[in-house]
């Protein structure tokens, strides 16, 4: 309960914070919106319209109190509800994060399992090396890399888009890679540390074989950090995906933000922010939540 | 048993990584269907309603007609008949009597009347959105837009196909004006509250219907086969809204587009692969518009006419364009632009002549490099756009004017530009529609419009001819009209320095026979203007 007063709190914060910084930069949103060819009378009557021209305080009030009725305001550069553009770009983004999330936790899973259980050798060198490559490459250039190669190339994705499932394809490996890299890196270590521990001494003197080892002490004790860093993963896709989205033109919530900074679109902007934060937020709540399940020393302590 | 959980993991990949090739190699394109084509814009649109927007006319264009259209004729604008039919000037300039074209329907099958006309004129001011100057310039127009008044008092419909439109003051652009995408005429009866949002209330007389619409991702026209012209080639349209340039050259030349504006696309690229690869798919059409060098008179330094005739001598503005548009941009030297109607082409624009700017400034005072003043930029700026600032940094510094490239983000610059305290920077305009009224006020029709410009011009001698030349009915005398007023603020008052009118680009995929872009001072075209191959 107290973690959710908090979470709740934080959320007012960033909504408080964000409102008076998008009003006391420079700028008029509705000169960006009526264009180069309006006239000054015609921003000077739709600021006064949609209450631009009033008190921060009174609209402060008046956008929180729509806020918690699920009521985001209309967006100023894409004319719809912005409660009905995140819910459709919500979709979008869930799919490619959960797309992206099961390619990094497969992957960077098998890749450090692997690594782990053939230390030192050619294999091991290979899994990491394709984990430092995940890690150390800029999302953009992976997807600019992985659309040239696999779409423009070999012609078997689409370029962009959401038309089908495909398309989802580069953009999931292009934002899971570096995930993959963290988790196969975190694995391989973890299950390093573990097998060295006494424990796994005693389970071997037994007479346990190598996969009972291996699978039933071993591993399950390295999933604690691991489930927990995916958790927290999962959120930062889901938050974090603007580069991927705008390079493969999918519309989710990280390029409608992008679109909303650009066009200074107020409660666009601030829906996705907020909206980020809270999956941030939930991110870490879930992440405490298993940490709690797979360790019971926690629980205790709790 | 270490090597049996190997293999087990290298074989788990190994599967999946053919089940994934498999799943791929499978997805081969398909034929694509005949009349379709495909093209690409950076932003989504937003609302498809001209009464709330100035610059998303790509749906206006195509779904509904004007009374009139412009089109580009051996290079210059004309305008040309569409839903009017015949019209008559009364002698003092201020009555038009209009004939509608017989048996339109729109693309619900509702006629076009006299009275959707009306309406079409009242929403925007009803509305008093975007786009009201023009119904504004109508007897009553202000009683309608401040509700004391539900209808034009000076339109006046006498049947089914005949009105006459009465103006406060004359104007001999009025008849250019009504070729603007604002000026769409929409079907009174089926007027509801989703328009401009829900495709299907886009009910209008044009070629094409708005069959789809998915915000930040695609929208789809298809042929109305009740328009009452010539059935066009493309049949269908999908505009998809790739943000990424990038993303949207590889999907040209992936064969995923079948047109696409070059004019989003990075000019290296332009030039190194588009004008070579594809040289002979590229069609381009003047932009009707000036980009040009503005200067604010109560700057300190650039109040004194030498200086700003300085700046202009100190610009080497044929080199600047050769450089960096490679051909693609001609010249300015005043304010009409090329293809616009009366644009003068004998206008001496300011030689390039840095001894002459330094004399210039020693006359002034300024020998000793005092000047110095920024030069904002919008962030949003086009690269090119950005080596021109850079351009004129450095061509300026040769001659002793230090002018500082600022950039700002586009809310913050229009901010500063419109309190009317941005110093100089440089702007672009491309006429709404074919006159020199469109610019002309806009710059220098009122002292407010002057300051909200950043220009803050002060001859109210000339601001006042400015505003009152649109009256002159007779056209050879407007003509004159503005050519004097354009020597003056430009040839004399240096008021601003204009650079070039650049070309906009288009390239055709494989997919298009031909494409003749008309009308560009907007970046939409006519999907009917484009053919495709059988």
């Amino acid at each position: 309960m107290k973690r959710i007063v908090q979470a709740l709190l934080v959320l007012l914060l960033v909504s408080l914070m964000l409102f008076v910084m998008l009003r006391i930069v420079p700028g008029n949103p509705v000169a960006v919106l009526m264009g180069e060819h309006a006239n000054q009378a015609t921003i000077d009557r739709l600021t006064a319209e949609l209450g631009l021209d009033q008190p921060i305080h009174v609209q402060f009030f008046r956008y929180l109190s729509g806020a918690v009725r699920g009521d985001f305001g209309t967006s100023y550069s894409l004319g719809k509800p912005v409660s009905e553009l995140m819910g459709t770009a919500f979709v979008n983004t869930l799919l490619l994060s959960l797309a992206a999330a099961l390619f990094a936790w497969i992957t960077g899973g098998l890749c450090g399992l692997l690594a782990a259980i053939r230390k030192n050798s050619i294999p091991d060198r290979l899994f990491m090396g394709f984990s430092l490559l995940g890690i150390s490459m800029p999302v953009f250039m992976v997807a600019m890399i992985l659309q040239y190669v696999f779409a423009y190339w070999l012609h078997w994705v689409p370029i962009s888009g959401t038309a089908d499932w495909r398309s989802f394809i580069l953009p999931a490996v292009a934002l899971g890679w570096n995930s993959a890299g963290s988790i196969a890196r975190l694995v391989r270590s973890a299950l390093l540390d573990t097998l060295e521990e006494d424990y796994i001494d005693t389970a071997r003197a037994k007479g346990l074989g190598k996969s009972g080892v291996l699978f039933r002490h071993a591993l399950r004790n390295t999933m604690l950090p691991t489930v927990t860093m995916m958790a927290l993963q999962l959120s930062a896709l889901l938050s974090g995906a603007v580069i991927t989205e705008t390079v493969f033109s999918i519309n989710g919530i990280g390029r409608l933000a992008v679109q909303a900074i650009t066009a200074r679109d107020i409660p666009l902007l601030q829906g996705t922010v907020l909206f980020s934060t809270a999956i941030v937020i939930f991110g870490n709540l879930v992440a405490d939540f298993l940490y709690t399940v797979l360790d019971p020393r926690t629980r205790k302590e709790a | 048993m270490n090597k049996r959980i190997q293999k087990k993991g290298i074989c788990l990949i190994l599967v999946l990584a053919a089940l994934l090739t498999g799943i791929l190699l499978a997805a081969t394109a398909g034929a694509e269907e005949a009349g379709l084509l495909r093209t690409a814009v950076t932003y989504d649109i937003t609302t498809m309603d001209v009464a709330k927007t100035t610059e998303d006319y790509m749906i206006p264009m195509n779904v509904f007609d004007r009374l009139f259209e412009t089109r580009m004729e051996d290079g210059t604008a004309k305008l040309v008949p569409s839903l009017c039919t015949e019209y008559k000037v009364s002698e003092d300039g201020l009555t038009y009597d209009f004939t509608l074209r017989e048996g339109v329907v729109f693309s619900n099958g509702n006629p076009l009347t006299a009275s959707d006309v009306q309406y079409s004129f009242e929403r925007l001011l009803v509305l008093a959105n975007q786009n009201t100057d023009i119904p504004l310039e109508v007897v009553g127009g202000q009683d309608v837009m401040d509700k004391k008044a539900e209808t034009l008092s000076g339109f006046s419909v006498t049947d089914d196909t005949h009105f006459s439109v009465t103006l406060k003051a004359p104007n001999a652009g009025f008849l250019a004006e009504l070729s603007s995408p604002a000026m769409s005429i929409v079907d009174q009866e089926s007027m509801s509250d989703g328009f401009g949002v829900d495709p299907a209330a886009m009910i209008g007389t044009g070629p094409y219907l708005v069959t789809e619409r998915i915000t930040n991702d695609h929208y789809t026209l298809v042929y109305n086969d009740k328009y009452w012209g010539a059935e066009p080639s493309v049949k269908k349209l999908v505009v998809r809204v790739i943000s990424d340039a990038n993303t949207q050259n590889l999907m040209f030349q992936n064969g995923e587009l079948d047109l696409i504006d070059l004019d989003k696309q990075d000019s290296a690229i332009v030039q190194s692969q588009y004008k070579t690869v594809y040289a002979d798919r590229i069609v381009s059409v003047r932009k009707v518009g000036l980009t040009f060098l503005a200067l604010n008179e109560s700057n300190e330094y650039l109040k004194d006419v030498r200086v700003r005739k300085a700046i202009g001598m100190a610009l080497d503005v044929d080199t600047m364009i050769a450089a960096l548009y490679n051909g693609d941009a001609t010249r300015e030297n005043g304010i009409i632009p090329t293809g616009a109607w009366a644009h003068n082409d004998s206008l001496e624009g300011f030689a390039y002549d840095p001894e002459g700017a330094k004399s210039l400034l020693k006359e002034a005072g300024y020998e000793d490099g005092q000047i110095s003043f920024e030069l904002s930029m919008d962030s949003t700026a086009t690269g090119s756009i950005q080596l021109v600032y850079q351009s004129i940094s450095q061509l300026l510094d040769k001659v002793g004017i230090k002018a500082t490239v600022k950039s700002y983000d586009h809310a913050a610059y229009l901010d500063l530009r419109g309190s009317g305290k941005m110093d100089a920077f440089i702007a672009r305009w491309l006429l709404d529609y074919n006159d020199p009224a469109n610019i002309m006020l806009t710059f220098f029709g009122s002292a407010d419009n002057t300051l909200h410009r950043s220009l803050n011009y002060p001859d109210a001698e000339i601001i006042a001819r400015v505003a009152a030349a649109p009256a002159i009915v007779d056209d050879s005398q407007r003509m004159a009209e503005y050519q004097a007023l354009e020597k003056k603020i430009i040839g004399e008052d240096a008021a601003w320095i204009p650079l070039f009118e650049d070309m906009h680009l288009y390239c055709l995929g494989s997919r298009v026979a031909s494409f003749t872009p008309q009308w560009a001072g907007f970046s939409d075209f006519y999907v009917t203007d484009v053919v495709l191959k059988d």
